[in-house]
This record gives structure tokens, C-alpha cells and sequence, in this order.
């Protein structure tokens, strides 16, 4: 079987092999626990600000209310584990499809607006989302959250789940960037007009985009509900939540294929780093931050290392940068 | 013979705002047809309804013979209706190449992108010389060359071209043109929209003169260039 034209070699090999060196971390270099944890929380992390990039990168269609999505697979996965006893990876799906259509439901509409409507409707939809899950008790557990079924060694299941999901997040991010889908995708981003000219569909495409980014945010909280065994609507549903994706997005680079990883990874460091010595003010940090990056170098990291390289007489294709 | 594409007593407009009053109008295979008029006259909005992107309020758009009506804009491309939009509305930040590939997006052109490359390169060899800048960074002529070059890229039958020779310089209206007039020879049907009535009418083969969105006068481009009316109220002389 021949690979698809946008199929590179070399990024699929230092993925894969990045992949692999980190599924072996934990029996042979016998990481600490606390170590292999926080890895843990990154995969999924990242897989989430690349499933928040699909949309937000690629389609420019910036989400203030995945957290919405993120907590809705969770409760759901959560849900049909304990009262139905689905096994967890099957619990994981549901969890993602219902999220994927829930996204539609109300994206569906709000995408067809133009300019930053949308954008302002995540708002209210994250928000709606977060006060239904805390008073619809019965299924979620209200604000006293549920508490999810522990099985031994599920924390080492769970790291190579979690590199698993982050790699599909990263050959994702790929194939919507570089296969002709993701030119339609460009296409739609920079003039939604042009792009019906040529015949493409903008509403068949970006729901498609929607439901998958709906789908993979589901996944990532479920797992993320698993890795916790519990699961409360204010830190799962929270605007700070939200807001956490953008941030990522962001600091890696909106719209690069792999930028929000990077930004995803930084994001973990940085917070533990700013919660740990400045409970008060972390947020306060980040949003500074988020200023400095968008005012000098709107590609966040990945903009910044393209200048570091250019300075090294390295040349990139302009386009597939932004 | 049925025409290639027919416009039947089409109303349509935005809003409240009605703009077009039973306009009707056909253009036959191979023939080169001109709708003119001054701004506001409705010319924008007839190429909007053909196109899709607004629908009739009474009346309706047949292509070969048959209704567009349950037709998705989308779908139109795929059957041989392109568009060159007033303005070009190029993609700036993607390639010319990676414009002209994004113009043959459905299945049909997308199977003879290659050969459709081929002829489009041969007819603007400047956008050869251009393929891997950006849209963006081209001249206004060469980013209607472009646009055009885009819209053959999805093997049209019908090529619907919206005041091509806005905003450019003479010499770059000449060889616009000439482009056209070329694709007429190679037996491309053109619904042409302008307000550069003396080279429109020079080219054409039939016209349309539309004014406060109805058709006031249609003929031969011959007879409507020698027309004492319309010399009187367009062209100045």
C-alpha cells in the first residue's frame, strides 16, 4: 500500500520513535511514580490542545468552551462505568461520540456566523454546560462530583493509553493540516466565499472538524476522569478550563501542526511551576503571558523556533507555518 | 437548441431589499455573453443567483435544460458552473499553485489536475513563473489571471467572470481580454459581467443591458454597439 501524497517519512519516524522511547520509560528506566504521573497528565493534555487546534488553528473558529465537551465525555464515561459497569475504554468512546454531537448541536448553527460570534457563543454554551452538570445531580453527582471504579496497575495502563491518544491527536493534527482536506481547511479559514466558489462544502467540512475535535476533547476527559477515578463539574467544566486551551494553543502556535504539543507541554510545566509559588496571582501570570506572545510572536514557540532556524539559514515553505 | 444556461423571470434580492425584477436571459454553448450595466444595476446579484449563493424569490436558473433550484452552491462547481468573483477572493496566504489545486476540488476536475494545470499554465504562462508565491504577493493583474486560472481548474462548461477588469491598469485590461477572448476560441461559453462596455461589447456575441434590475435591452453585441441609445447614455459619444 502506497502512503497518502501529505505522508512524510521523517516526522512519522521521530513521532513514532519519541513514542515508543516513552512507552519504555517506565520498565526500564523505572521512572518515579510521580514522574510517570505528570507524564501521564501531559499526553493527555496534549492530545486535547492539538483535538482544541483543529478547530481554532485550522479553522479559526477559536473554542472559550471546550472545557464543556472535555466535561461532558467525562461525566458520560464516568456515568456508564458505574452504573452500567462498561469497561472503561468502551465508556472512554461513548463518552466521545456523545461529546462530538453535543459540539454539533450547538455548533452546527454558531459556526455559520461569522467573525468572533462563535467564539462568543462557546462562552455561554461552556458556562450553560457547567451549571446543568452542577444541578442535574442524579447523572453527575452535582457539585460533590463521583468517585470512578480503581483497578490495580491502571496508572501504568493508563501512560500508555495516554501516549496512544496523543498519538493519534499528533497523526490527526497531519492529515487535517497536509492532506488536500487541510488545504480546504486553509481555504475556508482565509475566505469562506472563495472556498463555496470552488465548490467546497465549508458547512460539511467544518462540522466534520467540529464533531472531530467534539469527539477527541470527549476522550481526553474521560480519561481524564479515569486517571483521577473522580470527576466534579468546577474543575472539569470551569472557564478556567476553557480559557487553559487557548492558552496552549497559544503559547505553541495557533494553526501549526504541532505547536499546541509544545505549548501543551509548557503549559504543565509552567503551571505547576506558577501554582506551587504564586497560589494568588498564577492566573494573573498567564494571562500576561498570553499577552507578550500574541504582541511578539503571534506562532507562540513554533514562530519563535522558525526565527531561531531562519537565523541558521533554514527555509520554510511560508505557508504551512501559520 | 437549448440554451446552456437560462435565466427565467428571476426576483431576488437581500433583506427587504429587493434587486432584481424578472430578469431573464440565456446563453447558448460557445457564445460569449455580456451583462452590462452601472452600479447597483443587479449584475452582482444575477451571477450570485446562478451561482446559488442567494436564491430566487420567483423564478428560476436552468442549466442544460434543468432547474437548479435543489442544487447546493457547492454542488454547482461539480457540474460546471465557476465563478470568477468580483474582487478574485484568492486564498493570499496559500500559493498560486495551491490556489489553482483548491480550484479543481471536486471529484470530476480533481481526476484531470494535471492536464487542467497544464492549459492554464499555457494560457497565463506568468502564473508558471509565479507558482510557489504567494497569491497574496501578486500584482492585481496577475491575481486576476489567477482567479481565473482557478476557476478552469474545475473543467467548467460555464465560466461566469464578474468585472474582470476592475481596478486594472489598461495595458493588463488588454491582455485580460485577450485571455478571454482566447478561451472563446478553445470554445468556452462566458457569461461576462462588466462596465467596460466598448471592450465587453467588442468581444462578445450577444449582450445584456440590465438597468435598476431588469433587462432593458438585449441583441447582438453588434447591434447594441451601433444602438443610439445605449451610445447616448453609456458610452459618452
Amino acid at each position: 500500500m502506497k502512503p497518502p501524497r501529505w505522508f512524510r517519512w521523517r516526522p512519522a519516524a521521530i513521532v513514532l520513535g519519541l513514542a515508543v522511547a516513552l512507552a519504555l520509560l517506565p520498565p526500564v528506566a523505572r521512572i518515579s511514580v510521580y514522574t510517570q504521573n505528570q507524564l501521564t497528565l501531559t499526553f493527555v493534555t496534549i492530545a486535547a490542545a492539538l483535538a482544541w487546534n483543529w478547530l481554532g488553528g485550522y479553522l479559526g473558529q477559536v473554542s472559550f468552551g471546550h472545557a464543556a465537551l472535555f466535561g461532558l465525555g467525562g461525566f458520560v464515561a464516568a456515568r456508564l462505568q458505574i452504573s452500567a459497569h462498561l469497561p472503561m475504554i468502551l465508556a472512554w468512546t461513548a463518552g466521545g461520540l456523545v461529546a462530538g454531537l453535543y459540539a454539533l448541536a450547538w455548533g452546527h448553527p454558531t459556526l455559520r456566523l461569522r467573525g468572533p460570534y462563535f467564539s462568543i457563543a462557546t462562552i455561554g454554551v461552556g458556562e450553560a454546560t457547567r451549571l446543568v452538570c452542577t444541578y442535574w445531580d442524579w447523572f453527575t453527582g452535582g457539585s460533590s462530583g463521583m468517585s470512578l471504579p480503581v483497578t490495580a496497575g491502571l496508572k501504568l495502563q493508563l501512560y500508555w493509553y495516554g501516549i496512544a491518544i496523543a498519538l493519534v491527536g499528533v497523526a490527526t493534527s497531519y492529515w487535517l493540516r497536509r492532506s488536500p482536506l487541510g488545504m480546504a481547511l486553509l481555504a475556508i479559514k482565509s475566505d469562506v466565499d472563495a472556498a463555496g466558489d470552488v465548490g467546497i462544502s465549508s458547512v460539511r467540512l467544518q462540522d466534520g472538524v467540529l464533531f472531530l475535535s467534539g469527539l477527541a476533547m470527549g476522550i481526553c476527559g474521560a480519561f481524564n476522569a479515569s486517571y483521577y477515578s473522580f470527576i466534579e463539574p468546577v474543575e472539569t467544566l470551569g472557564f478556567e478550563k476553557s480559557i487553559s486551551f487557548v492558552f496552549m494553543g497559544v503559547i505553541g502556535g495557533v494553526g501549526t501542526i504541532l505547536g499546541p504539543a509544545l505549548g501543551a507541554v509548557v503549559f504543565v510545566l509552567v503551571r505547576q511551576y506558577f501554582i506551587a509559588s504564586y497560589p494568588q496571582l498564577y492566573l494573573g501570570l498567564f494571562g500576561v503571558l498570553l499577552v507578550l506572545v500574541i504582541l511578539f510572536e503571534p506562532l507562540g514557540l513554533t514562530g519563535l523556533s522558525l526565527r531561531v532556524a531562519r537565523r541558521f539559514g533554514y527555509r520554510e515553505r511560508p505557508d504551512l507555518s501559520t | 437548441m437549448t440554451a446552456l444556461l437560462e435565466v427565467r423571470g428571476v426576483d431576488a434580492g437581500y433583506g427587504d431589499v429587493q434587486v432584481l425584477f424578472g430578469v431573464s436571459l440565456q446563453v447558448r454553448e460557445g457564445e460569449i455573453v455580456t451583462l452590462l450595466g452601472s452600479n447597483g444595476a443587479g449584475k452582482t446579484t444575477t451571477l450570485r443567483c446562478i451561482c446559488g449563493l442567494i436564491s430566487p424569490r420567483k423564478g428560476e436558473v436552468l442549466f442544460h435544460g434543468e432547474s437548479l433550484a435543489a442544487v447546493a452552491p457547492d454542488h454547482r462547481a461539480g457540474l460546471g458552473i465557476a465563478l470568477v468573483p468580483e474582487g478574485r477572493e484568492l486564498w493570499p496566504q496559500l500559493t498560486v499553485r495551491e490556489n489553482l489545486e483548491l480550484g479543481a476540488y471536486h471529484r470530476r476536475a480533481r481526476r484531470s489536475l494535471s492536464k487542467n494545470l497544464d492549459r492554464v499554465q499555457a494560457l497565463f504562462p506568468r502564473l508558471l513563473e509565479r507558482k510557489s508565491q504567494l497569491a497574496g504577493s501578486l500584482s492585481g493583474g496577475e491575481q486576476q489571471m489567477c482567479a481565473i486560472a482557478r476557476a478552469l481548474m474545475s473543467d467548467p462548461k460555464l465560466l461566469l467572470l464578474d468585472e474582470p477588469s476592475l481596478g486594472l491598469a489598461p495595458i493588463v485590461v488588454d491582455q485580460m481580454f485577450e485571455a478571454v477572448r482566447q478561451l472563446h476560441r478553445e470554445g468556452m461559453t462566458l457569461l461576462l459581467v462588466e462596465q467596460n462596455l466598448v471592450a465587453a461589447l467588442e468581444i462578445a456575441t450577444r449582450g445584456y443591458v440590465v438597468e435598476t434590475g431588469r433587462v432593458r435591452l438585449e441583441g447582438e453585441a453588434a447591434a447594441l454597439r451601433s444602438d443610439p441609445g445605449i451610445r447616448a447614455a453609456y458610452l459618452g459619444i
